[in-house]
């Protein structure tokens, strides 16, 4: 880890802390606001949650293999990790993070959403178990894009 | 943008199971730029059950329209109130709320 990151952790841990409500609540479209325009996946995961070293476990991503209606892709993400964090991208849209999750405390990961993909392309989620990234992803192939293409 | 957030709470087995449909267009900026209109999205979503939060997630334009969601919980019990609020891009935010069946 070099200085420029650990600094920046630090002031991500101070901004958390200061937060003045809820412990818990974390606006990621605040805090991060480099997450959410970045083109690339594995940009989006650094912009998200740092440098972490990947890990081993077990996630469960349920999404089409075909979708044939890109405006309404069900995917659903489920695993009995104590993960602190939860992200999905993607990588068919202009830019690739669909939603980030924070889990409460004895939070159940059970999550269901619909996104939308302008075209075929691999759907990724990433949780942070314990300051490690364990990630699942698969392809979902679209018919009818739903982004305005 | 008067519509409330649907919102269905079921408790079985100490698990919550909670399913929410909001009312949204998610106008992401292409389809905005498309539709010439002015892109806007969900962009903040908590959901809180007795002043706890229990759902959490930002989210970006990918999302879809009248974005659905579905989570589950522990620790409440039947008739707690269940509450969500979101926060769009311009600013607006909505506070809907359901009784646990």
């Amino acid at each position: 880890m070099n200085r420029r990151n650990f600094l920046s952790l630090g002031l991500g841990a101070l901004a958390v802390s200061m937060l003045p409500s809820t412990l818990s609540a974390i606006n990621f479209r605040e805090t991060k606001p480099e997450a959410w325009t970045t083109t690339k996946v594995e940009d989006s995961i650094k912009a998200v949650f740092g440098d972490l070293p990947k890990g081993e476990g077990k996630i469960k991503l349920k999404a089409p293999d075909i979708a044939e209606n890109g405006a309404v892709i069900p995917v659903t993400i489920s695993t009995k990790l104590n993960a602190k964090t939860v992200a999905i991208f993607q990588d068919a849209n202009p830019e690739s993070t669909v939603a980030v999750f924070s889990v409460p405390e004895n939070g159940i990961i059970d999550y269901s959403v619909r996104i939308k993909m302008a075209k075929t392309g691999t759907v990724t989620v990433v949780a942070n178990v314990d300051g490690k990234l364990i990630s699942a992803s698969k392809l979902v192939k679209v018919t009818i894009g739903g982004c305005g293409g | 943008m008067a519509k409330k957030t649907r919102i269905k709470a079921k408790l079985k087995k100490d698990i919550i199971t909670v399913k929410a449909m909001a009312n949204h267009p998610m106008l992401s900026y292409i389809e905005a730029k498309n539709a010439k209109k002015e892109a806007n999205f969900i962009t903040y979503m908590v959901a809180k059950v007795n002043d706890k939060i229990v759902y959490e997630v930002s989210t970006s334009q990918f999302l879809s329209k009248n974005p659905y969601i579905k989570f589950k919980f522990k620790g409440a019990v039947k008739g707690d109130l269940v509450e969500i609020t979101w926060t769009d891009l311009k600013g607006t935010t909505q506070v809907s709320s359901a009784k646990i069946k």
